[in-house]
């Protein structure tokens, strides 16, 4: 079938099917509040932070447009050269010279590409094709066997180590969320899922030995117990930014109030990874339930997307997608109110930063192509 | 496990994820809200601290001593600081002040997170020059900042003390403390030092872009209250020479005895310290301790060489409230438990005639049965030297006779052992201000050490728990380590008896005033800018012990007996000699000398203790030298040459007096 006739049955599915208006609207809803909340938190030195990041959500907004009308099914025989640009482009981070001790960026002039972003979308779409059958008829209890685990180890280890090394843990960290979360629903046994678990505890446990963790990494984990830890480093950090959430209380300060400590600007890296600061200390609690409610509702339409897809490999990127968003919100969030170490996740669609929220358009985009693509023509066998 | 069931147990684990989140956020802005939003807003003011200027101390006679002064100094508000500027402006007040650049970034360091430190004190141009550059120096201002300036240098340095930094035990005493502050680390300094202190000015602003947008009304500084010293600086001049020379007096001495080939000399003779002390009002009139050190170079800072120096020759340590073991000085308190309590001599002991309480000072004292039943003889420092014959208790003070006060002890011993009297010379020693702190109003004293049974049980046991060498091993086999020799040493201040030069004078001021013992002050009272006292420390009266007239004036005519009789003779008092060319009023002026014998390869210190006048004493002058040797040949020309001065004679030089002890 070519690429041709693939686009004229999508025209003819997309007749049956409308977008997911609920997740493009939260999508939209908390895109416009980011900006919002961006500014708040720069607003002292100008209104730039902000455009600059428009730019991103009206990139992103394109991106996510295009991608819905794209059929998900092309992307299985995409893989191997995704994949294999993906891992080029990981390792063309370490000709740049390193940002604040990091290698994350490829500076292309009017913007720094972040491939590890991408990495993760690339990533969850590989998984969906190894842990899914190309025909109804492989599916059964045994699918999922040792090697497709070990395959999938494999898949999400090498970029993670090149991502490791940039050094970049968080993002090390959500790939091994996409690993678990991905083989338990792709129908990996209790016997292998606990085999995943002691591997995972055995790496970190060699981490902690060899003293692979560098000093700094190492106190972003420890200050979580002691908070008198490098107390003009990481914990001023954490300091201002519970002070900040804390001092916000039920209603919160209110919108460009000043004398609050966004206006003063002491929370460091406020409109990056600690933009959910602006919001607990300007809108309180009630504003960040609302924010945690809005990507309950993220959450909640890609699983029903997963529920929905016509085949397992749908299924499984909305998974992918919903465990990256969940553990992305869990531990920002958790970071800033003191529960999660300091590892450099943004919030999604909330903190500045271009490539990140391009791959979480893209992911969503992808999501809402499964959605269109729900419906089986009759007599179909893909489904899973 | 359906593929809808996976998928709702995955999204179960998503709902329980964000519980968890907003549970927390709950308790953090909820439960733990109020709480963080009082110290958030808190944070958002910045304290800008002007420090005041301490207190100034004054003598007895209202000379200044230490004042503080108001001197530019340069200060760093990290406020105002961009962190990209950092760097550069650290090389730069590095090159200005010529201060080390790493130095200078770990007080940045310090100071932390809109942080405000003092860099150093400038010289007045050099402020003027820097004023200038302001504008290329980010964050950096001048301000005036007090300095201490001590007058007299490094005389009286013990007394006065000095100034530091806040340390961690500072902070622990007082967790209100202000860490930038310089706080008081000895002497008058360090125990008045919330007096002095006053209380630092602040200036609270709030910043917003690298602008003050809002202030408080500012809180002026204020000065520390002042302090009139007891000491007469005049007299403490006096003295701190007299040491010196008395130091050097002591050299001579031993460097004559080494060119006659004696090998028994060890040490150089290195420091002393000697207490003029009121026997009424107790007040402390002088107090030295040589070497000594100028307070000066603790302000504003000293260098490591400076401060390895002076411990190295451990020139921070105020011997005149150190302990040392007091030797023969101890007699006169073992003379007035023996008269007051009419303690018994040893029967059946050759050369004691106990009906009559005299003993035969002829130089040896044969013990039959001491612990293991075996005969021994103690030897007196006269032996084979002088026989003063037989001694009433009175003519053994003079000639220091040890066999006498050997055989008060063993009386003691004999007649009291394991009875609630046994202690009787410890617990008078006790009463008279041994073996605890006089409570002088000064930092760092030594409580000195009065031996008991129950001190020597207690060191036993610790012996056999931890197996560290406290006592002799044999002690240990003994049924108590406690013996009568310990009590015979003891009674001549020997054995493990320690006391200060500043408990020997209250023990002696309390004696000489009929048994009123208080607390020592070398600080009068605070004055006002005018001169006046405004408010007076009196000196607490720490006990009254009941001591009779006659054994006072007994004891005041030994003391005279000491420096003023039968000179030429051999019945003479061990002090004759030093105090031959007193003047006028010898016959009311008196003394002991003391000389603590040490180990084997340790020269004895030298001791004297003088009393004056004798008709209604008010004057109790300690002199210690450490290693020095015969308390009659060194220590007691430097108390004479001090008594002179007290007694308004002309100061004689400081020349050997005679061996003894």
């Amino acid at each position: 079938m070519t690429l041709k006739t693939r686009i004229r049955e999508v025209a003819v599915v997309r007749r049956d099917n409308r977008s997911d208006r609920i997740l493009f609207g939260t999508m939209l809803a908390l895109s416009g509040f980011g900006l919002l909340m961006i500014y708040s938190a720069t607003r002292s030195s100008g209104t730039f932070s902000m455009e600059r990041q428009m730019v991103f959500v009206a990139a992103g907004l394109i991106l996510y447009f295009v991608v819905s009308n794209i059929d998900y099914r092309e992307y299985r025989s995409l893989i191997p050269v995704a994949s294999a640009i993906t891992l080029l482009v990981l390792l063309l981070v370490f000709l740049f010279e390193p940002v604040n001790g990091a290698q994350r960026w490829i500076d292309l002039g009017f913007f720094k590409l972040q491939p590890a972003e991408f990495a993760k979308v690339v990533v969850i779409v590989a998984l969906a094709g190894l842990l899914s059958p190309q025909h109804r008829e492989e599916l059964g209890p045994g699918f999922v066997t040792w090697t497709k685990v070990a395959q999938a180890m494999a898949i999400v280890a090498i970029p993670a180590i090149f991502i490791y090394r940039q050094p970049d843990l968080g993002t090390t960290l959500v790939f091994g969320f996409i690993l678990f979360a991905m083989l338990f629903v792709a129908g990996a046994s209790w016997r292998q899922m606990v085999a995943l678990a002691v591997t995972a505890a055995a790496g970190v446990a060699a981490v902690l030995r060899f003293g692979l963790l560098s000093a700094y990494q190492m106190n972003r984990i420890r200050v979580l117990f002691d908070p008198t830890i490098d107390p003009s480093g990481i914990g001023y950090n954490l300091r201002q930014s519970k002070a900040a959430i804390g001092s916000g209380q039920l209603f919160g300060k209110g919108l460009f109030q000043p004398g609050t400590l966004t206006d003063f600007q002491y929370v460091p890296e406020q409109e990056n990874d600690f933009i959910f600061t602006a919001v607990g200390e300007q809108l309180g609690f009630i504003g960040g339930i609302l924010v945690l409610a809005a990507f309950a509702v993220i959450i909640w339409r890609l699983l029903v997307i997963a529920a929905n897809s016509r085949d397992r490999f749908g299924a499984l990127i909305a998974s992918g997608i919903a465990a990256m968003v969940m553990f992305h919100v869990f531990v920002n969030i958790g970071m800033t109110v003191g529960i999660m170490p300091v590892t450099g996740l943004p919030l999604p669609f909330l903190s500045q930063g271009g490539s990140f929220y391009l791959a979480m358009a893209l992911a969503l985009g992808i999501a809402n192509s499964i959605w269109l693509m729900r419906t089986p023509v009759p007599g179909e066998n893909q489904l899973g | 496990m359906k593929f809808s069931v996976r998928l709702s147990i995955i999204g179960l684990v998503f709902i329980v994820m964000f519980s968890v989140v907003g549970l927390r956020l709950w308790f953090v802005q909820i439960a733990e809200g109020p709480a963080i939003a009082q110290a958030a807003e808190n944070q958002t003011w910045l304290h800008k601290v002007s420090y005041a200027p301490r207190g100034d101390i004054y003598d007895r006679n209202g000379v200044l001593l230490a004042t503080s002064r108001m001197v530019p100094a340069v200060f760093v508000d990290r406020t105002f600081v961009d962190p990209d500027e950092r760097e550069e402006l650290i090389q730069r007040l590095s090159a200005i002040l010529g201060i080390d650049a790493e130095q200078l970034d770990a007080m940045y360091e310090e100071a932390g997170i809109n942080g405000r430190f003092k860099v150093a004190a400038v010289p007045t141009d050099l402020a003027y020059q820097i004023n200038e550059q302001l504008e290329e120096l980010p964050g950096v201002e001048i301000a005036k900042a007090p300095q201490r300036v001590y007058l007299s240098g490094p005389t009286l340095a013990h007394v006065v003390g000095y100034l530091g930094s806040v340390g961690e035990e500072d902070l622990e005493k007082r967790p209100d403390l202000d860490p930038n502050l310089r706080i008081g680390k000895l002497g008058v300094e360090g125990y008045y030092d919330e007096l002095l202190q006053g209380a630092s000015g602040v200036l609270e602003y709030r910043v917003y872009r690298g602008e003050i947008i809002d202030q408080k009304p500012p809180v002026e500084p204020e000065q520390g209250s002042s302090l009139m010293l007891s000491v007469d600086l005049q007299l403490q001049e006096l003295v701190e020479r007299a040491l010196e020379q008395g130091i050097e007096l002591s050299n001579s001495i031993k460097d004559e005895r080494r060119a006659e080939g004696d090998e028994e000399v060890f040490n150089v003779t290195e420091s002393a310290a000697a207490v003029v002390l009121d026997a009424q009002t107790f007040e402390v009139l002088a107090m030295a301790s040589v070497p000594d050190f100028d307070p000066q170079l603790f302000d504003p800072g000293i260098s490591d060489e400076q401060w390895d120096e002076l411990q190295r020759i451990k020139a921070l340590s105020n011997l005149a409230i150190t302990a040392a073991p007091p030797a023969s000085t101890f007699k006169a308190i073992t003379y007035t438990v023996f008269q007051e309590e009419d303690l018994p001599l040893p029967e059946g002991i050759e050369g004691v005639d106990v009906e009559n309480r005299l003993v035969n000072c002829d130089g040896q004292l044969e013990l039959p049965d001491l612990a293991d039943g075996s005969a021994q003889v103690k030897k007196d420092w006269y032996y084979k030297r002088f026989d003063f014959g037989w001694k009433d208790v009175d003519g053994a003070l003079e000639v220091s006779c040890n066999i006498f006060f050997w055989n008060v002890g063993l009386g003691t011993w004999r007649a009291f052992k394991e009875t609630p009297r046994e202690n009787i010379l410890q617990d008078w020693a006790k009463r008279l201000g041994y073996g605890v702190p006089t409570g002088v109003d000064l930092v760092g004293e030594a409580d000195g050490q009065v031996p008991t049974r129950e001190l020597f049980e207690e060191l036993a046991e610790e012996q056999r728990a931890t197996g560290k060498v406290l006592l002799h091993p044999s002690r240990l086999e003994q049924p108590s380590p406690w013996l009568g020799g310990d009590l015979m040493d003891f009674a001549i201040g020997q054995g493990f008896f320690t006391a200060t030069p500043l408990q020997v004078a209250v023990s002696y001021a309390a004696v000489v005033n009929g048994g009123m013992v208080k607390e020592p002050r070398v600080a009068r009272g605070v004055v006002a800018p005018t001169g006046e006292l405004v408010e007076e420390f009196t000196a607490p009266v720490v006990r009254l012990v009941s001591i009779s007239e006659e054994t006072r004036r007994g004891l005041l005519d030994g003391l005279n007996a000491v420096v003023n009789i039968n000179a030429g003779t051999p019945d003479r008092g061990t002090a004759w000699r030093a105090f031959e060319n007193f003047g006028p009023g010898i016959d009311n002026v008196g003394g002991k000398t003391g000389t603590s014998q040490l180990s084997k390869t340790e020269d004895p210190h030298a001791w004297f203790v003088g009393v004056a006048p004798l008709d209604n004493p008010r004057y109790i002058v300690v002199v210690f030298i450490k290693n020095g040797g015969s308390g009659g040949a060194v220590a007691a020309p430097v108390a004479r040459h001090i008594l002179q001065y007290l007694m308004g004679n002309e100061p004689t030089p400081i020349v050997a007096g005679e061996v003894a002890d």
